[in-house]
């Protein structure tokens, strides 16, 4: 009796287990069904699709890549951010073309904003099949290029897309080589995110004061504007006071990019390598942080604003920001027009202070084949579509003319509103195949591209991003640096402690403690030998 | 004695009273900040920060909120389905393996009882977990990823079993079989009908559960229109912020329209509203299964 109902009750059990398994696969047929995910991109899902195709379009495919298009595939395609509302009705036309041309259809998928670094690290790591994905310094490439997530196109490239390899200059196929491997199809279109004073003309004007160019002018303009508005805040500042102040103002003294854990090196010397922390250049920075504090420059809730840093500008409360770049001074600037035409704001670009301006390196937009992927030829070929042919790239880039755009005297211009239009400029986020050739400009951008012109004329090449630093060795320090930084280092550059040489004694100690120096001897010697192997004196 | 007895209770009642007032004034003045601030022009929020009663009353917010209607309410759409089947499937399988378990007469009692109880103390982690959803379930991109995970949630299983055991006397089980009653139907009639408290409790803790995820939209989903409402709220809101904040280094456009700090709190409004209103109502039967549970279990 008692044997009996156990097993019944195991049936009952199994029953469940049963009913669980069906529904898992009820959901996995519908997800498959209904959008053709890349989810069943095993290759028995890709000859279902196949032998269906076959037979209706017959291999139209024309034999003009060196590859072989004989079977059709679908092409997983990883973008970062949020996808456009009309999504949908592009990825539609994309594939018309392409499954005439390359039998590939393409799925564009997107992480959104939200942890997309978590997300990114766990498309990498897990293994999907990913055919394409968004790369830059800021996504990590180098570190995933090192540790093999990618796979290394340089004997792929003449095979799959010899006309992207001939449009792509050269030296940026060196640039952003990888242990001597390319990982990525750098992006050709030419910009510049370097920094600049942002501020409000009007005011200057009004009450006659000096054009902020450097430390000094900066200073003398922020006087005059807490003198005469007591209401406003001189400069735009929030909680993120490492970019907000620090980078910007070792921007302006010349220094590489943002450099971590207190390194120093000068634009001009590149392969002398110092700690800047506890140096009497940052005693400097720290005093004149504490100037500006204790002159109100510097709000004392500092590192409790969460607001944007244009937000207050374009609002009226503050009058200047200590640096942005040109894009978005020029979206301000737009907005400002609009909401308050009587303001004017203007911009002077840190470059011609210091005397060069560096546009951004050829890793900062990019495409990466993922080791996973299952078509790396195709996925090659069709990014040399969405790069050269003029019909792909404007339509992934600006949406469909006459529907979500139109041209006007050589100017983009927008149907309708950013809200009721479901494709706004750029709004693939698709920055890294933006061909210089095809690109439309809203007539704003013209400010943009004044300033482009001015830094062009000092412009050097910016040598240095293509380091790869890897930290494999110093992890744990690592962490605990950044938590030190938050908390001893932050308030100092905020000028919120009021003996600076103690503070900074104090952040110094912990930094040691934390395994600072450990740190920076790594960092030297992965450095110079960076330096070395590109030959940069 | 009489008098003094009065006094204290007064004392006692004034505390309370005090106690609660305060309470609750700290949860509501957050609230009706929200409210005023989705009801305050931007700028104004801008220049002179959150104020209980509007500075520069506008609607802007909602108008922007409900450009799009059918984004919000597509989310709300996501949310309402994956609650509603998710706390139903979950509660019928957890019952069903906490009554198993409950049934002194299953051999493999223990066998599965740790197998359950281990998963609770060592998990394999994100990774392991992403990859099993994507690659081996293939669920991207469907409502099973939304649903699956939390069907069985094993601190729940024992929590059900517990409860059974307490509250089902085990004589009924033999009781009704000599009645002639199948062990399904044991399971059905009487275990399901006693443990009714027990199933409050689980039920809200999967309906809150399945309500407040945002993580599987955020791991597993890819298409805009599958996500759960807390993710489409979480998500625009720090899409605002990312563009903002990285832009600076990265050269992304602000071009499109971001949303506006009054837009953010009309959309927290519009997001928080049904649940807040629907809570009253319900909230006194989750108390009594609560506090059942709690006493029995």
């Amino acid at each position: 009796m008692k044997k009996k109902t156990g097993r019944r009750s195991l049936v009952t059990l199994t029953t469940a287990a049963l009913a669980l398994s069906l529904l898992a696969g009820c959901g996995g047929n519908n997800n498959s069904g209904n959008s053709a995910n890349g989810a069943n991109s095993g290759t028995d899902g890709n000859k279902d699709t196949a032998a269906a195709t076959d037979s209706t379009t017959s291999m139209a495919a024309p034999a003009e890549t060196g590859i072989d298009t004989s079977k059709k595939v679908e092409l997983q395609f990883y973008m970062l951010g949020d996808a456009p509302k009309d999504l949908p009705v592009i990825q539609d036309e994309i594939n018309k073309m392409a499954q005439e041309e390359l039998n590939a259809t393409v799925k564009f998928n997107y992480t959104s904003w939200t942890d997309w670094d978590q997300k990114y690290k766990l498309l990498l790591s897990s293994g999907q099949a990913i055919d394409l994905i968004f790369t830059a310094d800021w996504t990590q490439y180098q570190s995933y290029a090192k540790r093999g997530a990618f796979l290394a196109i340089d004997d792929l490239l003449p095979k799959a897309a010899p006309e992207l390899q001939k449009f792509v200059p050269e030296s940026m196929w060196e640039d952003v080589k990888v242990d001597g491997k390319i990982y990525t199809v750098p992006a050709t279109y030419k910009e510049y995110v370097t920094n600049g004073f942002v501020y409000r003309e009007d005011l200057r004007k009004k009450y006659d004061l000096p054009v902020p160019k450097d430390l000094a002018s900066y200073e003398a303009y922020m006087d005059g504007i807490v003198k005469n508005e007591p209401d406003m805040m001189p400069m735009s500042l929030n909680s993120d006071i490492g970019n907000n102040l620090h980078y910007i103002y070792t921007e302006l003294n010349k220094m590489i990019g943002a450099l971590p854990y207190g390194m120093g090196v000068k634009y001009e010397s590149p392969t002398t390598v110092y700690s800047y922390w506890g140096s009497d250049e940052q005693k400097e920075e720290l005093k004149t942080m504490k100037r500006w504090a204790d002159k109100g420059f510097i709000p004392k809730n500092v590192l409790n604003i969460k607001d944007t840093m244009q937000d207050p500008v374009t609002s009226g409360k503050a009058a200047s920001m200590f640096g942005d770049n040109p894009t978005r001074y020029n979206d301000m600037k737009m907005k400002i027009s609009t909401t308050h035409p009587e303001w004017e704001l203007a911009y002077s670009p840190f470059g011609l202070t210091t005397g060069y301006a560096t546009p951004v390196h050829p890793i900062h937009n990019g495409f990466a084949i993922p080791k996973s992927s299952k078509n790396p030829e195709r996925a090659l070929a069709f990014y040399e579509k969405l790069v050269l042919d003029k019909r792909y790239n404007q339509l992934t880039q600006y949406g469909i003319e006459g529907k979500n755009y139109t041209v006007e005297d050589g100017y983009y211009k927008l149907v309708g509103t950013s809200a009721s239009n479901g494709f706004s400029r750029e709004g693939m986020n698709g920055w890294a195949w933006r061909n210089p050739e095809f690109m439309l400009f809203d007539k704003g951008f013209d400010g943009v591209k004044a300033i482009f012109d001015e830094l062009d004329k000092i412009q050097k090449p910016d040598l240095f991003l293509g380091f790869a630093e890897d930290y494999s060795s110093y992890q744990a320090e690592k962490a605990a640096l950044e938590q030190v930084e938050k908390q001893y280092l932050f308030p100092l550059e905020a000028g919120l402690v009021e003996d600076i040489d103690k503070g900074l004694e104090t952040f110094m100690q912990k930094a040691k403690q934390a395994g600072l120096e450990k740190i920076q001897t790594e960092w030297t010697k992965q450095w110079n030998a960076y330096v070395a192997e590109k030959g940069i004196k | 004695m009489q008098i003094k007895d009065d006094h204290y209770t007064r004392l006692l009642q004034g505390l309370a009273y005090t106690v609660i007032i305060l309470g609750s004034l700290a949860c509501l003045i957050p609230f009706l900040l929200i409210i005023s601030a989705s009801l305050t022009a931007n700028e104004s929020i801008i220049k002179d920060g959150y104020h209980l009663i509007p500075a520069q009353f506008s609607v802007e917010g909602y108008k922007t909120v409900f450009t799009f209607p059918d984004e919000v309410l597509r989310a709300y759409g996501v949310t309402l389905f994956t609650t509603v089947t998710g706390t139903l499937l979950g509660l019928f399988f957890m019952t069903m393996a906490g009554y198993v378990l409950a049934r002194k007469d299953f051999k493999y009692r223990n066998t599965f009882s740790f197998y359950i109880y281990f998963t609770t103390l060592f998990g394999g982690g994100l990774v392991p977990w992403y990859i099993m959803i994507t690659k081996y379930l293939h669920l991207t991109d469907s409502y099973g990823a939304l649903i699956f995970p939390g069907l069985m949630t094993p601190f729940l299983i024992i929590l059900m079993k517990n409860f059974i055991r307490s509250a089902v006397p085990e004589e009924l089980f033999e009781s009704a079989k000599i009645d002639g009653a199948g062990d399904f139907k044991i399971y059905w009639r009487i275990v399901l009908q006693l443990s009714m408290p027990g199933i409050a409790t689980v039920s809200l803790f999967l309906a809150l559960a399945y309500w407040n995820d945002w993580f599987s939209s955020s791991l597993f989903i890819n298409d805009p229109h599958k996500y759960q409402l807390q993710f489409h709220l979480y998500n625009v809101i720090n899409s605002a912020a990312f563009i903002a904040n990285m832009g600076a280094g990265t050269g992304v456009s602000l071009g499109s329209d971001l949303p506006t700090e009054s837009t953010k709190m009309a959309m927290a409004i519009v997001v928080t509203g049904p649940i807040l209103f629907l809570y009253p109502f319900i909230q006194r039967y989750f108390v009594k299964g609560l506090t059942i549970g709690a006493v029995k279990g």
